[in-house]
């Protein structure tokens, strides 16, 4: 794997992370889990904890990534540790989401939803610690399949007209074209119009990205353009205050960019055959 | 030996002090709310529990007396008249409109009879039966038709902390028994945790029978649907406040009082903050004092802002509403009053966040709209909100029935 690569996913790495020590301004959904067992000034340290963790572990994966430290020193295992631990805390996040919200059907899709969050840095704790091509196969795979995740939770939840949705819709429209109360009813018509629409292509491109033998470049493009932009909606509906929703949210777009352009390596590589 | 002397006497002033606060505050005792809990109706059998009264759109006129009886049963209806001096006269009756089993109940049956044509700041005496048997006689008073003065309980969160849930009861109840300008509580959302949990559900309508004043006294219930409340129950259990799938409304309280209430669980950008627009344009000439209730805040003194934030806010400063109530964070909060996203003294004030129980947060107290003359704190709480003709009071009344927070607000 090319080291260009490596470097791509240890950035969304750092964004992604960054973007959720961002969103600890609020309650996570480990602290609202814990609360009526553990109390308020405990559950507001262990978010605070998290947070610092989040901000030092984002500067240390960067400051390593120039190190490239081998996997058996002390700097390496310490690598390994921080990956490990920031795929353990989107992993975590959703899972306490799905439990904080038990029967509701959007909540529900958050543990495959967020797969790409937390594999983006499983991914890159076997690449960087796993040269073997074989690897390579195994990790292309888990993003693979990764995107599927967020493509079906996303698309579920668009297909059951998900109201948040509707307003990154409308909000969007509205700053793009201008606030407008009376268009307030027509534009959630049309948000409501187009959900099912954006589900549809999005059990489509997962089925174009899990086809066995076949790598189509053009799909992974497309999941990364529609990655980045619903990512950005979150910035385009409420204003760009809202960065972090798009920061950590940025492997929606990130690894099937990170795919497209793997993909593309290989097929001009000159291994290739 | 003088301080030796003085110590029984230390003692004696603490040991009344607590008695006092005993007195006033019973619920604080464990052993009383057990008590209470164990005299709260039976359910799963045909007699009536859980009873409620709901207030939607015209209170004055109209009121919905709402029950659960744990089977099918038959001979439903409730019997009320005009309270006089001379004990009940049970004049009227009127069978439920509407029944039906709860969604993903053992059995257990929702019945809403819809009162209508009533008279305004009249007191009902009324009696729910169901198959012979018979509720406790209970009584609610209508809301005014005239600009008298009255009072209304606002609170969220009761979904966790079950004993603390049952003593915010009690005290709402005592609240209740000792003013008869108290007439209605409106619930911020998240009653429970799982909006589809029937067992829940039912657990927090038992203990809503504590909110019943000792005299039988009801404070009728204006239903908001917090991010917990999802499912078809909330619906069953408040009579689709507000219509199917979008559960907000306005209720005119009085002619100079208004509390518009929203559902931040559906678009807060499309037909609702139409339907917003048009019902705020409508009623800001018309009261005195223009209030609106919504589960997720805008301005948050623990979490992000919600879509309210975008959506509403800049409604809420057109039509210069006089006092937004949030849900939420479960802590107590009172914002400065902002305008265009500053503290601005012609701005709105926002307050809240939910204490009917849940355990409560940290508040963000570094907030720049939670600086003083605002305030946060976290303590289970309920904020009562007097309605008159020269001012607004409001108040944050404690589990011990001390006050957090006050302030008082001008006509605009």
């Amino acid at each position: 794997m090319q080291q260009n690569l490596i470097w791509f996913l240890r950035i969304l790495v750092v964004i992604q992370s960054l973007g959720y020590a961002a969103k600890l301004a609020a309650p996570s959904a480990l602290n609202s889990y814990l609360l009526g067992s553990m109390g308020g000034s405990f559950v507001s340290g262990l978010d605070h904890s998290v947070w610092l963790f989040l901000l030092f572990s984002s500067a240390a994966l960067l400051v390593l990534g120039f190190l490239r430290p081998a996997a058996s020193s002390v700097l390496g295992k310490v690598d390994f540790a921080l990956l490990g631990l920031l795929a353990l805390w989107p992993f975590t996040l959703a899972v306490f989401s799905f439990l904080n919200n038990m029967g509701d059907a959007f909540h529900a899709t958050d543990p495959i939803g967020h797969a790409v969050r937390f594999a983006a840095p499983l991914a890159l704790i076997l690449l960087s610690f796993n040269p073997n091509p074989l690897w390579q196969t195994r990790v292309d795979w888990l993003l693979r399949l990764s995107v599927a995740g967020a493509f079906i939770g996303h698309g579920l939840c668009a297909w059951w007209i998900k109201p948040s949705f509707i307003d990154l819709i409308v909000g969007t429209l509205d700053t793009l074209l201008g606030q407008d109360l009376a268009a307030s009813v027509s534009r959630q018509a049309f948000a409501e119009a187009s959900l099912p629409v954006i589900a549809v292509q999005d059990f489509i491109l997962v089925a174009l990205l899990l086809l066995p033998n076949r790598k189509i470049r053009t799909v992974a493009m497309w999941m990364a353009i529609w990655g980045f932009v619903t990512a950005m909606s979150r910035m385009t509906a409420y204003g760009w205050g809202n960065w972090h929703d798009l920061a950590l949210r940025i492997c929606n777009g990130g690894i099937p960019l990170f795919l497209w352009y793997s993909w593309k390596q290989n097929h001009t590589g000159p291994t290739h055959s | 030996m003088k301080l030796k002397a003085l110590f029984p006497l230390t003692l004696l002033f603490f040991s009344s002090l607590s008695s006092v606060s005993g007195e006033q505050a019973p619920w604080l005792d464990k052993d009383y709310l057990d008590e209470r809990t164990r005299q709260l109706a039976p359910t799963r059998t045909a007699a009536p529990s859980q009873w409620r009264v709901i207030w939607t759109k015209e209170p004055s006129t109209r009121a919905t007396v709402s029950w659960t009886t744990g089977k099918k049963g038959s001979g439903h209806r409730v019997r009320y008249g005009v309270r006089s001096s001379s004990g009940p006269k049970l004049t009227e009756s009127i069978v439920p409109q509407r029944s039906g089993a709860y969604s993903s109940a053992n059995g257990e049956y929702f019945h809403h009879a819809r009162l209508s044509e009533l008279s305004p700041s009249t007191t009902y005496d009324f009696q729910i039966e169901s198959e012979g048997n018979r509720s406790p006689l209970m009584h609610f008073t209508t809301a005014p038709a005239d600009d008298r003065s009255f009072r209304l309980l606002f609170g969220g969160d009761s979904r966790t902390g079950i004993n603390a849930r049952g003593q915010v009861n009690l005290l709402m109840a005592d609240l209740s028994e000792k003013d008869d300008e108290l007439i209605g509580f409106a619930h911020g959302g998240d009653y429970i945790v799982s909006g589809r949990n029937w067992s829940q559900w039912s657990t927090w309508l038992s203990q809503h029978e504590l909110t019943v004043a000792k005299s039988g006294k009801v404070l009728p219930i204006i239903p908001t649907r917090g991010n917990h409340d999802g499912g078809p129950l909330y619906d069953e259990i408040f009579d689709t406040p507000g219509g199917k799938e979008k559960n907000y409304f306005f209720t005119r309280i009085s002619p100079e009082v208004a509390l518009v209430t929203l559902n931040t669980e559906i678009s807060a950008g499309g037909e609702q903050r139409s339907w917003l627009a048009q019902t705020l344009a409508d009623l800001r000439p018309e009261v005195r004092w223009l209030l609106a209730e919504y589960h997720r805040p805008a301005w948050p003194a623990v979490k992000s802002p919600g879509a309210a934030k975008k959506f509403w806010v800049p409604l809420f400063e057109k039509y210069n509403m006089d006092l937004v109530v949030e849900s939420d964070g479960h802590v107590i909060k009172r914002t400065v009053p902002i305008r265009n996203e500053k503290k601005d003294p012609t701005g709105i004030v926002y307050v809240g966040e939910g204490g009917l129980g849940v355990p409560q947060r940290s508040p963000k107290t570094d907030r720049w709209y939670l600086q003083k003359p605002g305030m946060a704190g976290a303590d289970h709480h309920v904020m009562r909100i007097t309605f008159a003709k020269k001012s607004m009071d409001y108040e944050v009344v404690l589990l011990d029935q001390s006050k957090a927070d006050s302030m008082t607000f001008l006509p605009r």
